[in-house]
């Protein structure tokens, strides 16, 4: 991929450490929650929580499709994916989430029709070729998986395919942003907000966490230079007294 | 993947109605591109589950 070296420099992640060890107050706690799961796995895999001082934490936010997925939604899966009828698509990583009673993948093994796809389009061909079976589609993710789903199903109306049908478990950031801003207790104090999820639905649905709740949000994209400068300019922000949304992602 | 709702950006090889032929570290692969269109050849476009999000 072209860039990816330069948004790994080690030099200039050194340099941000040391803008951020300088912004960081002794002895204030800064707690920053990076939204997305795909953040929370580009700190670990970089270890950018070594490159941030005691005094920043970070906590890892809600953004995960497959982990927040309650389990009677799987269990829901499963039951589509037994009937005899059905050809049941999902993405990977939703095989092996257990629910209630087991997983997509033992139910596959226990005979059901369960099949891997990389995109709802997948899916829509396999009931174009198979037009005596129901394919049925586990639709889940944020924003930015929401669209591949719509388009998908745009297309099966305009091509008149009536057996193709998607399970909607779709779900959109705001709302949970907003139950962990109202749960007691609360003690962040900024947000790395999600930078591909930001260019399907842009920076305006986050104005209600700088107005109502008063904190700081960068969108922020996913390499390890991107989150030190996300952090830098959560740090400034708090420093200044200044509450914004500011956008990071290039 | 769904899991952490993460884009690509990939490259358009070829244009062929509402899908594309787009090449990322040398794989390619086909997606759906009605929401960014017009597509030409060589434009980089942001990919996730098929389907072009945003050109770049």
């Amino acid at each position: 991929m072209k860039y990816i070296d330069e948004f790994r420099d080690g030099e200039l992640a050194q340099k941000l450490s040391h803008e951020i060890e300088a912004l960081a107050e002794p002895g204030r706690q800064v707690k920053i929650m990076e939204v997305c799961g795909g953040h929370t796995h580009a700190i670990y895999k970089h270890g950018v929580e070594q490159l941030v001082p005691d005094e920043v934490d970070f906590v890892h936010g809600p953004g995960c499709p497959v982990c927040v997925i309650p389990m009677g939604r799987v269990d829901d899966a499963i039951a589509l994916a037994e009937r005899p009828e059905v050809t049941f698509t999902t993405f990977g990583d939703m095989m092996r989430v257990p629910g209630g009673r087991g997983s997509l993948l033992e139910a596959k093994a226990r005979g059901a029709d369960v099949r891997m796809v990389y995109s709802p389009l997948d899916a829509l061909e396999l009931a174009r070729r198979n037009p005596d079976r129901e394919i049925v589609f586990f639709a889940i993710g944020f924003e930015t998986t929401a669209p591949a789903t719509a388009l998908t199903l745009l297309r099966a109306r305009a091509e008149g395919v009536r057996n193709f049908s998607a399970f909607c478990n779709h779900v959109t950031i705001g709302p949970p942003l907003r139950a962990i801003l109202d749960s007691p207790g609360l003690r962040l104090d900024a947000f790395i907000a999600p930078g591909h999820v930001s260019t399907v639905i842009g920076t305006r649905p986050y104005d209600f966490i700088v107005e109502e709740y008063g904190k700081p949000v960068v969108v922020t994209a996913f390499e390890p230079l991107d989150i030190l400068q996300a952090v830098v300019m959560l740090l400034r922000q708090l420093r200044d007294g200044r509450c914004e949304v500011e956008n990071q992602y290039t | 993947m769904t899991c952490s709702d993460e884009a690509i950006p990939a490259r358009v090889v070829e244009v062929d109605g509402p899908n594309a032929t787009v090449e990322v570290e040398g794989k390619r692969e086909c997606v759906g591109i009605e929401l960014v269109e017009p597509v030409e050849p060589g434009d980089t476009l942001l990919c996730h589950a098929g389907i072009a999000l945003e050109k770049l």
